[in-house]
């Protein structure tokens, strides 16, 4: 084939891929992003989707992988600028996604506002959940201690932070978690030795307590405890990149625990990811820090009235179930609007209520502060 | 016709053919100027100035900033650091396989040309968790060694060896292609006529080879520089969290820490420190133009 043929045919095979997309692009699919880990995704799939279909809306509805915040913010970049232009931004509700990005979408309108539209199910929402009228809550998931039982038995596990950090030094080399910006496993490890500097008092941070000073002040200790941590864990202070990678260092044995999500590692072990008899603890003095993932909805959307009818059927009963008994997860309605044998049954598992550390801009503030003080541990040579 | 007529004749068709060829080339330089040089200007910009009350108002404080703050110097230099070190693996490995490329004549030589290739068609994050699940701790080459009763090996795995391991073998195949194509310029009888004199393989290389392919060398590590100064995937995945290469710590800035002002200005920088090695490109090849016309 010479040069020429070459050209004209790889472009008639690009054309040719591109335009299905072209063709369908007006489709009438209602567009589900989600920043989440494939567990949640597959969910949407497999559960929240058809039983939403099942309601009667013959919407077709596309669930979408965004990848991580990064892919989630341009898809959000995307919403904004069709706003402009008046055109379709194909995106019609986001999981997972916190509407102070992109800079300026709340002042323009981007996002609907949950407390204007009075949704029927809002009254069950469980209020420590609600972050801003712009998102709405729909589950939680709390950070839990996963290990390895061939290696240290269920009945020596560490119950406190101090039992934790205590067998981490006994045991260098054998626990790592993944860095706070990478994955809430990780994060909210890190969130509960912030708990741990300030008298393990999750009330004393709120989203509108934050002042740089307070912030300098209060976590300036959990990073010396962190530091501290940094010469046993494995390789000397080393940090995984998100929440599957730990996953995998846990399940190839190099570490010995790991801190997880707690729907996740569910997950790893009913696909043998992990073995049957991973083991699994939630520190009792105070309980790693968990958090609620929300869904928000462009106010450009095309189909914004189901994207908005499907946010309410998130809190419906029937998928608040789903979400304990198929996802492992934390239920985003309080636990009141939760069938009283559920309670029962996962009144051992699931904790009356998850500590939780506010977003906004505590998220800059520990991540950079993590990144600036930990990370770099003790200078190696 | 005299020769004067013949060239005024020529002279239209000349100038319809410059048109068209001028024609042909503003699309893509268009393109440049909307799609790179456009947003290079926007970037700079907008790391110089602030919204000021009466308008924006120059600024240098993240400049500043970034080269006063020890932990932002340390990500620029292990950037520059591992992109050093990848270039001078990436010369000592591919060299050797352009050489033989170049010189052998057996059919072993295209199945090796293959194989130097495939790293092309191997997307990064693939190759991330591949390298995790190969030199990775407990990954495949602990098990081989541990089989024939050897210690494990101190993986490269969030160190910043293993993002110079991945991007090494991602590098490979530009690299040796370049190469090869630079020592097609070597012919077989200046090579025949130097072993006639009695020169040894050493003698070969630096004095008939390498004065030739200098300039290919160039090309193909600004090339590889390039890439490897902006990588971003296999830092990310592979690197340790700190001291981090300049991709993802742009990513940082610019996603979790909100702070896009920030973001750019570390680009901008990156960008002249690329735009340094970029001129040696441009420059080798004019210069291989002049050499040709």
């Amino acid at each position: 084939m010479d040069r020429r043929n070459f050209l004209a045919a790889s472009a008639a095979a690009i054309a040719a891929i591109q335009m299905p997309r072209m063709a369908f692009a007006q489709d009438g699919t209602l567009y589900v992003y989600s920043g989440s880990d494939s567990n949640i995704t597959d969910f949407w799939k497999n559960t929240i989707v058809p039983a939403f279909r099942r309601t009667g809306n013959e919407t077709r509805i596309e669930v979408v992988d965004a990848g991580d915040s990064a892919g989630m913010r341009a898809m959000a970049d995307r919403a904004l600028a069709a706003m402009s232009s008046d055109a379709d931004p194909q995106l019609d509700l986001m999981e997972a996604f916190d509407p102070r990005h992109p800079a300026g979408a709340i002042d323009q309108g981007l996002w609907v506002n949950f407390d204007e539209l009075g949704l029927e199910n809002a009254e069950r929402i469980n209020p420590d959940a609600i972050d801003s009228p712009y998102s709405m809550p729909y589950r939680g998931s709390q950070v839990l201690l996963a290990f390895d039982t061939s290696k240290l038995s269920p009945e020596d596990a560490p119950t406190t932070w101090d039992e934790l950090t205590a067998w981490i030094e006994a045991n260098p080399g054998e626990f790592i978690y993944n860095r706070p910006d990478k994955g809430g496993s990780g994060g909210n490890f890190v969130r509960r030795a912030i708990h741990e500097a300030n008298g393990r008092d999750p009330s004393k941070f709120t989203l509108d307590n934050f002042t740089p000073e307070f912030a300098e002040e209060s976590l300036a200790p959990a990073w010396e405890l962190l530091a501290a941590l940094g010469p046993n864990l494995y390789q000397n202070g080393t940090y995984t990149a998100g929440n599957t990678q730990s996953l995998q260092m846990l399940a190839q044995g190099v570490v010995t625990m790991i801190p997880v999500w707690s729907d996740q590692v569910l997950q790893a072990i009913r696909e043998g990811v992990l073995p049957e008899d991973t083991g699994l603890v939630q520190l009792q003095d105070l309980a790693l820090a968990g958090g609620f993932s929300r869904v928000t909805i462009p106010t450009n959307a095309a189909h914004r009235d189901t994207a908005i009818e499907l946010a309410n059927f998130l809190l419906s009963e029937e998928i608040q179930t789903a979400i304990i008994e198929e996802l492992g997860g934390f239920p985003g309605v309080s636990w009141d609007h939760v069938a009283d044998e559920l309670q029962e049954k996962y009144r051992l598992l699931i904790p009356r209520s998850i500590p939780t550390f506010p977003g906004g801009e505590w998220d800059a503030a520990i991540n950079d502060g993590w990144y600036r003080n930990v990370a770099p541990g003790t200078p190696r040579e | 016709m005299s020769l004067q007529a013949a060239e005024i004749a020529r002279a239209p068709a000349i100038r319809r053919g410059a048109l068209v060829g001028l024609g042909l080339v503003a699309g893509p330089v268009l393109l440049l100027g909307w799609l790179i040089i456009y947003p290079i200007f926007d970037a700079l910009w907008r790391s110089l100035t602030i919204a000021g009350p009466e308008g924006p108002q120059l600024s240098l404080d993240t400049y500043r900033f970034f080269f006063s703050d020890s932990y932002s110097l340390r990500n620029l230099w292990l950037t520059l650091w591992v992109t050093a070190t990848v270039a001078a693996l990436l010369l000592a490995v591919c060299l050797p396989i352009s050489l033989y490329l170049r010189f052998a004549k057996t059919r072993l030589a295209a199945y090796v040309q293959g194989l130097a290739i495939l790293p092309m068609f191997v997307p990064s994050v693939i190759l991330a968790y591949a390298l995790i699940r190969t030199i990775g701790p407990n990954g495949a080459v602990d098990l081989l060694l541990n089989a024939v009763g050897l210690p494990r090996i101190t993986s490269p795995y969030l160190t910043p060896w293993g993002p110079i391991i991945g991007l090494v073998w991602d590098n490979i195949p530009i690299t040796v292609l370049m190469l090869t194509a630079g020592l097609g310029v070597v012919s077989d009888n200046a090579v025949e006529a130097a072993r006639d004199a009695g020169a040894g393989r050493i003698a070969l290389l630096r004095h008939i080879i390498l004065p030739q392919i200098g300039n290919a060398v160039l090309v193909a590590l600004s090339f590889a520089v390039l890439g490897v100064f902006s990588a971003f995937t296999l830092p990310y995945v592979l690197g340790p969290a700190s001291p981090e290469m300049m991709g993802p710590f742009m990513s940082r800035t610019f996603n979790d820490l909100n702070d896009p002002r920030m973001a750019i200005t570390q680009a901008v920088i990156t960008f002249i420190i690329c735009a340094g090695f970029g001129a040696f490109y441009v420059r080798s090849v004019a210069r291989g133009r002049a050499r040709r016309t």
